[in-house]
């Protein structure tokens, strides 16, 4: 056998060769990519610092909730413009002090990505079952289904989105709360998600319907049905594992969509308020009078981070893309 | 001053979204000087009585400002549009400010020094601030020679009584109701009951009331003493209105003046132009001069858009100055922080006094310990430092202003100044030894941006002595009609209260008479203590000013130290800014801005 000496060396080469799951290839290109490695870690240190941040606070020993203007008056000017220079930075306050009451920066805008995080993750994973259960409702059932659903999505795209969140955030809290109590900080939190979620699912929702549509013609699912596949398992088998990528796709650009939105309503005053820390609501302090003229460093934490941040997702959910479908052109 | 009070500080905040520019890392804020020896002198320069002049001192013309030259336009930038020119309806503070520049009455308050700090009440159009000869109860006013309105017909005593006979008539109904009060001798709106359609149906005031023996002179009798009345009729709500011009309700676009200046044109909500009045005679005025040909006024600009372009002091910004608006929080530390943008400023106080009452008609709020614990613990500092700090807001002890006579430096009975943050510790006993630690506590704030900042600020303050604190916003257009309401669930809110003029009884009546309790009403505390009424009936007769004014003053710390059912939050102060070119620019304590009536062009 003169082939049977070459067939040793062919050893080696037939283990490299082994069969991988699309997951598996995905994973291999998206770690050659180092653009999205590096923006994944700036992703999860955001997340961990989210999740983290109680623990943070307490190794530090401040919280977001001190009103420093009164309890440490020395530091501020009576109109609670922090006396030191740089916002009152200090080897005790790292970030500087808000001018006004005086909250800890660097404990408030801790806690702030993490309530803007967990709002955001909330609406995402609230808007991606939604466009799911719709779209591939809608793509797989065809016919009126379809046609009633795809109306839905047309009529809420239409709707202007941020006008809508603004009229509608008040109404919403309003409907839970007692005339006699604070309007609690978890109802602004549901109606935030609520008000979002209503008109964020719709993008996923059509694409999920169009990719479903154009798979339910091809020879699997088809060869599926014939051997008498029940329709559940047809989605939850066949379909659903070829519109991952889409839903991780379109999922990671979601996400920082929803929390710019989320800071901006909160910017706009109709979102979190104070004193419960916000990304946004930093902003809209930021933007004030009294911090421009007294105290611009201040800008800089909410700011640069958020930009990191965005900028960070954005790119990660490029490379997600690329690592899944390296053939689409963006 | 209520209503200007509520209009000054309900208007909304607005975010203003100037450019970032990143020219690097900022500054710490700073204290700007000494100001504390100068807030005494002022202080104290306030607390001294205005007198009442006599004929000589109610003689035209006004003592001339030193420098001042004729000419020129004056650009006015103002936040608010006037809602009113007739005078009857006039009552909020931006509206008579500039009112005092073309509408007169019978009497008026003269500065006497040139900062504004002194004056006296002399006879306007009367030619002295009123006589009596049995204590109030009868006042007689003679005219002066030669006064016209600016159409030239003569001002006589015809056009005084239609000035007060339209008073009582239903379409007038936002100025001040002193006087008809008086005439009528009721509290509330009861007095429309003695004029019910005002002269417009041939019914006239009987002579019992108001007399007019002959053209030139007005005699106004009471059933009980009034010795304010000067004051009073100094008020432009009752300035002279024309018999022959009077159109009712129509007279409020166009209103026939005689001041300096007459109205050429009003655009609501966008400008006012103000020319001379050639049928003025200065020799007939102790009070204005007319150095400025004209007067440009725009509404609609808002502080920091004023402050901006005063600072900026380029072209038409030279001859600028807002009468209305006060140096924004957030410039306010650049401004006093540049010598020379400093020079150009005025400082002063504004009449009105915050307050936080503590709702008495709820059960929870009835415990006088509970009471004392909150005035203890409630930190004042957030106010403060919300309107701007020390600049904008003085740290108070009682409820009676310092612009106010009867103001007492040294009383401060909960602490404040020495600890403006709150005593959480012995509120915290009070509060243990009432029993109620972790009660709830809802504290109605103005959701403005100042609202929002001081009430989280405060209710710390008050968690820290043992409250459980609900914070619940109310819109910042219906905040006053929502806290006067005899139901509402608010334990606490704050309000701000001017003197309509410089004595207690126009605060301590309105605030704290426990038989004026109505839906609407300005007893926003609920107040109804007999030892208040009483004394309050007891001081209403008294007809010596400076005997008044102790007792007011006694009275006051009586409710804030024994009834306390209000904690004072704080004084209000401005800082006003003019262009370079402006002269004559003073700050006069009675207007509580800068004195329109004195400027010129440099």
């Amino acid at each position: 056998m003169v082939d049977g000496a070459a067939q040793p060396a062919a050893t080696p080469e037939a283990k490299a060769l082994e069969g991988r799951s699309p997951g598996q290839l995905m994973w291999i290109r998206f770690k050659r990519d180092r653009t999205g490695v590096i923006s994944a870690f700036v992703v999860i240190f955001f997340f961990l610092i989210a999740a983290a941040a109680p623990l943070i606070a307490k190794l530090y020993g401040k919280n977001p909730y001190t009103v420093y203007a009164d309890e440490r008056p020395e530091l501020f000017d009576s109109a609670g413009v922090p006396v030191q220079p740089n916002g009152g930075i200090s080897s005790e306050f790292w970030f500087g002090l808000e001018p006004g009451n005086g909250y800890d920066v660097f404990t408030k805008l801790l806690y702030g990505i993490r309530t803007s995080l967990m709002i955001s993750v909330a609406v995402t994973i609230a808007a991606v079952l939604t466009g799911i259960l719709l779209g591939v409702t809608a793509g797989y059932l065809g016919g009126r289904t379809d046609y009633f659903i795809s109306r839905v999505i047309d009529f809420l795209l239409a709707f202007p989105a941020q006008l809508f969140f603004i009229a509608s955030m008040p109404v919403v809290v309003s409907l839970f709360v007692s005339p006699t109590d604070e309007t609690p900080v978890y109802v602004r939190v549901v109606a935030l998600i609520l008000v979002q979620w209503f008109l964020g699912w719709m993008s996923l929702g059509r694409v999920l319907r169009g990719t479903t549509l154009a798979l339910r013609e091809r020879e699997f699912i088809e060869a599926a049905r014939v051997s008498g596949a029940p329709p559940g398992r047809i989605i939850r088998r066949e379909l659903l594992p070829n519109v991952v990528t889409p839903i991780l796709v379109q999922g990671t650009y979601l996400l920082p969509n929803f929390v710019t939105a989320e800071a901006g309503l909160s910017f706009l005053g109709v979102g979190i308020v104070e004193p419960t820390p916000d990304w946004g609501q930093m902003f809209s302090k930021a933007s004030t009078e009294l911090v421009m003229q007294n105290d611009i460093t201040y800008m800089f934490f909410p700011g640069i981070s958020m930009i990191i941040f965005i900028v960070a997702f954005n790119l990660l959910g490029d490379s997600v893309r690329d690592a899944f479908d390296p053939k689409t052109a963006r | 001053m209520s209503k200007g009070g509520r209009h000054a500080y309900a208007a909304l905040s607005v975010l203003a979204a100037g450019a970032l520019v990143l020219t690097g890392c900022s500054k710490g804020g700073s204290d700007t000087g000494d100001n504390k020896k100068q807030d005494k002198e002022n202080a104290q320069r306030q607390q001294a009585t205005i007198k009442f002049g006599d004929a000589a001192d109610s003689q035209g013309p006004a003592p001339a400002v030193p420098g001042a030259k004729s000419g020129g336009t004056i650009a006015v930038p103002q936040r608010d549009s006037l809602a009113h020119l007739d005078p009857a309806q006039i009552y909020v503070s931006n509206e008579s400010q500039i009112a005092q520049l073309y509408h007169r009455g019978l009497t008026g308050f003269k500065a006497t020094s040139n900062d504004g700090g002194e004056h006296e009440v002399v006879g306007d159009l009367a030619t002295d601030a009123g006589t009596t000869t049995d204590g109030g109860k009868t006042w007689k006013y003679t005219l002066k020679d030669g006064i016209k309105f600016a159409d030239g017909s003569a001002i006589t005593s015809k056009d005084v009584r239609q000035t007060f006979e339209r008073l009582f008539a239903s379409f007038i109904n936002t100025g001040p109701t002193f006087i008809q009060q008086w005439m009528a001798n009721t509290p509330g709106a009861d007095y429309r009951k003695l004029l019910p359609d005002g002269p417009y149906k041939g019914k006239h005031l009987p002579a019992g009331v108001l007399e007019t023996p002959d053209a030139k002179t007005v005699v106004f009798h009471f059933k009980t003493a009034h010795a304010d009345l000067p004051y009073a009729l100094g008020m432009v709500g009752y300035a002279v209105v024309s018999q022959k011009g009077d159109t009712k309700e129509k007279y409020d676009k166009n209103p026939v003046t005689s001041g300096p200046y007459k109205i050429q044109s009003f655009k609501s909500g966008k400008s006012m132009v103000l020319v001379k009045n050639p049928n003025w005679d200065p020799k007939t005025d102790p009070l204005r001069h007319q150095y400025v040909d004209r007067f440009n006024v725009t509404f609609n600009q808002q502080y920091e858009d004023s402050t901006k372009a005063l600072i900026a002091d380029s072209g038409g910004e030279q001859t600028a100055v807002s009468l209305q608006n006060s140096v924004d929080a957030g410039n306010l530390a650049k401004v006093l922080g540049d010598p020379k943008m400093k020079s150009r400023t005025v400082k002063g106080y504004q009449p009105f006094v915050g307050q936080m009452n503590i709702n008495l008609s709820h059960p929870a709020m009835k415990d006088k310990k509970v009471r004392e614990a909150i005035a203890y613990a409630l930190p004042v500092s957030p106010f403060q430092r919300a309107y701007g700090g020390g600049e904008a807001m003085e740290i108070p002890g009682g409820i009676i202003s310092p612009t106010v006579t009867g103001y007492d430096p040294n009383f401060d009975p909960w602490g404040k100044k020495k600890k403006p943050a709150g005593d959480p510790a012995k509120a915290k006993k009070l509060l243990k030894e009432a029993g109620k630690v972790g009660m709830k506590l809802t504290f109605g704030y103005i959701n403005s941006q100042e609202g929002q900042s001081y009430s989280t600020a405060m209710a710390a303050g008050l968690e820290k002595a043992g409250f459980d604190v609900q914070r619940q916003e109310i819109p910042s257009e219906s905040f006053y009609d929502q806290v006067s309401k005899i139901k509402n669930n608010y334990d606490i809110f704050n309000t701000n209260w001017g003197a309509d003029w410089p004595s207690p009884s126009t605060v301590i009546p309105p605030l704290y008479d426990g038989r004026t309790i109505a839906d609407g009403a300005s007893n926003y505390s609920q107040i109804n203590d007999p030892k208040v009424n009483s004394e309050i009936d007891r001081i209403n007769k008294i007809t010596d000013p400076v005997k008044a004014a102790a007792a007011w003053g006694k009275l006051g710390e009586y409710i804030v130290k024994d009834v306390v059912n209000v904690v004072p939050t704080g004084y209000f102060k401005q800082v006003q800014i003019a262009g370079s070119k402006i002269g004559g620019v003073a700050y006069d304590d009675v207007i509580a801005g800068i004195d329109p009536r004195r400027l010129y062009v440099k």
